[in-house]
């Protein structure tokens, strides 16, 4: 009996499935079109922002928006954030992946230290953000790579302890456990051993954090005036003003996206356990 | 006995070892979290209000009960409740929809997911410069496509007072449901499959298996998404400043928008900080609320 179902279920679910790559398809074009959007307009000539019907594909690619983003500062704004990511992202895998060493290993603090870290993350910038800007402004840190590096390791630091902490747990001591027997400090034993061994999930940990940083707003703009200027304060400064420059802004999103997307695709297997702090074992 | 010595030492160091390990991290959060914290909880208590040049002076719980009174803070708590129930549901709705429909087995469908989540990976002020061409009144392709389609004449997305906060939303949803899918899609896929074939032998209906094994199963995941979300509905802020400033008028606002206007452009220092301390309060009981949920 069941040998002569199979045929006629087979028959219909390959229908049904290609009904449900069409929907998935729609629902593909439909998150893509937006950024898709965004590329063309930034190879747009200046006339055509404003025509009607809206030009979809611009009639000469041309790479002068690009050009001219650049020439308004979104050479520095790259430059400063590269800088400010990448020193927050070290800093946080260095301090990071100590501590979450110590909370797999020796389940140090217990749960309640744990939480506690990761309650930082949870924080609203916002509350964070208004004392750091009183004590930052008395140091003399505001408008410096300084308050950003140190703003963001505070939120990259939590992020780095809770995802090297799954890697650690799932990393058998037994290793460690045999080279301590072979008079290995706990040090050695850490950095030799247990670091190499979890090294994908190091460098996922550190791709997220520069991530986190990279498209970080509030308090870019809240810590910063003229003379650091991270990526998407330079963005959105291009919106005010008596006119809005779409093409540059365009140009210097698709730049900032652009870095964006091939670290997404190289942390294709990552991506769900980052994206949940670890909560989900992707 | 030196070695004696030297042995009791090295003991000594060796129980010191984690805490040597877990310092830095905790010293650091606590100088950059901890004491910014109290000093803003001291902050809260006083009229600070710098614009004005006038010195802190120590107010008890006047701040609290202004903000009570605050038409615009109770607006902006308002407009975060809509994104929480418009935006986040539907983010969940058809999150799971396009997780169920993904879950099967094909070639590149950890691509398409990777795709699918680049929304929710770049930047939220590149997507509010985006989004903010496409709802442009006259030269923007949404109400092109809506006009060529005869659906509307076209609308004011994002000055209608209606439709600020709807666009808003839209835009979040936009960023956030390819979260919403992937993370779904994982929950998905880490379900035993032969638990789901057992019920089918066993004739339980699709419908059945859905409501029975997969959703039970998936409970805690979608607590955590769920989570997830809801505290970022506190953190909404890039596309509020990008698409409509809290405009027209203050119909708009988020908490986290008006939070940065009475610190950053009213500069009442006290207030914003009395202000940020009743968010995290809301935080804490939402956040206990949802891990009880995960407990039982």
């Amino acid at each position: 009996m069941d040998k002569g179902k199979k045929p006629e279920k087979g028959k219909r679910s390959s229908k049904s499935n290609t009904l449900i790559f069409v929907v998935i398809g729609i629902f593909l074009v439909l998150f893509l079109s937006p950024m898709l959007w965004m590329v063309l307009t930034g190879f747009k000539h200046r006339g055509e922002f404003f025509t009607y019907p809206p030009a979809f594909i611009p009639k000469h690619f041309d790479w002068s928006n690009f050009l001219g983003g650049i020439k308004l500062g979104g050479g520095k704004a790259i430059f400063d954030i590269l800088i400010i990511a990448s020193s927050s992202a070290l800093i946080s895998l260095v301090v990071g992946s100590l501590a979450a060493y110590s909370l797999s290993r020796f389940k140090i603090g217990g749960k309640n230290l744990a939480f506690w870290i990761l309650s930082i993350r949870m924080l609203p910038p916002i509350a964070a953000a208004l004392p750091l800007f009183i004590l930052y402004s008395s140091l003399h840190l505001l408008d410096t790579y300084g308050a950003l590096i140190i703003t963001y390791s505070l939120m990259n630091i939590p992020f780095a302890v809770w995802m090297l902490k799954g890697f650690f747990d799932e990393l058998p001591p037994s290793l460690e456990e045999s080279a301590l027997v072979d008079g290995c400090g706990r040090l050695a034993a850490f950095y030799k051993i247990a670091l190499p061994l979890i090294a994908p999930g190091l460098v996922a940990t550190t791709l997220f954090n520069f991530i986190f940083s990279w498209n970080e707003f509030l308090f870019a703009l809240v810590f910063t005036r003229s003379h650091v200027t991270p990526l998407t304060v330079f963005i959105a400064g291009l919106i005010g003003g008596h006119e809005i420059l779409w093409g540059e802004i365009a140009a210097v999103g698709t730049m900032a996206s652009l870095p964006i997307i091939v670290l997404a695709i190289f942390l294709q297997r990552y991506l769900v356990r980052g994206l949940t702090m670890g909560a989900v074992k992707g | 006995m030196g070695s004696e010595k030297s042995r009791i030492r090295s003991l000594r160091i060796r129980r010191l070892t984690p805490l040597f390990f877990i310092l830095p991290c905790i010293l650091i959060l606590l100088a950059v979290s901890i004491f910014p914290l109290l000093y803003s909880l001291w902050l809260s208590f006083n009229s600070w209000e710098l614009a004005m040049g006038l010195p802190k002076r120590f107010i008890g719980l006047g701040n609290y009960i202004r903000l009570f009174q605050d038409v615009r803070f109770w607006l902006s708590m308002k407009n975060m409740g809509k994104v929480l129930l418009f935006g986040v549901g539907s983010q969940f709705l058809i999150g799971f929809t396009l997780a169920l429909l993904l879950n099967r087995e094909f070639r590149s469908r950890t691509l398409v997911a990777t795709l699918f989540l680049l929304p929710t990976m770049i930047a939220p002020v590149v997507i509010g410069c985006t989004w903010r061409q496409i709802y442009h009144y006259s030269y923007g392709p949404l109400n092109y496509f809506l006009q060529a389609t005869r659906l509307s004449g076209g609308i004011n997305w994002l000055a209608d007072i209606k439709l600020a906060l709807p666009s808003i939303i839209i835009s979040d949803t936009w960023e956030w449901t390819p979260f919403m899918m992937v993370v779904l899609l994982a929950g998905l896929q880490s379900i035993p499959v032969d638990l789901q074939e057992v019920a089918a032998i066993d004739g339980a209906s699709r419908w059945q298996i859905f409501w029975h094994i997969t959703l039970p199963f998936l409970k805690p995941i979608i607590i955590v998404v769920i989570l997830i979300r809801a505290m970022d509905a506190f953190k909404l802020f890039d596309l509020v400043v990008l698409l409509t400033r809290g405009g027209p008028g203050s119909s708009s606002e988020t908490v986290a928008y008006y939070n940065y206007l009475s610190a950053f452009k009213h500069f009442s220092m006290g207030y914003a900080a009395a202000m940020s301390y009743i968010q995290l309060v809301v935080i804490i009981i939402i956040a206990n609320f949802f891990l009880r949920f995960l407990r039982e």
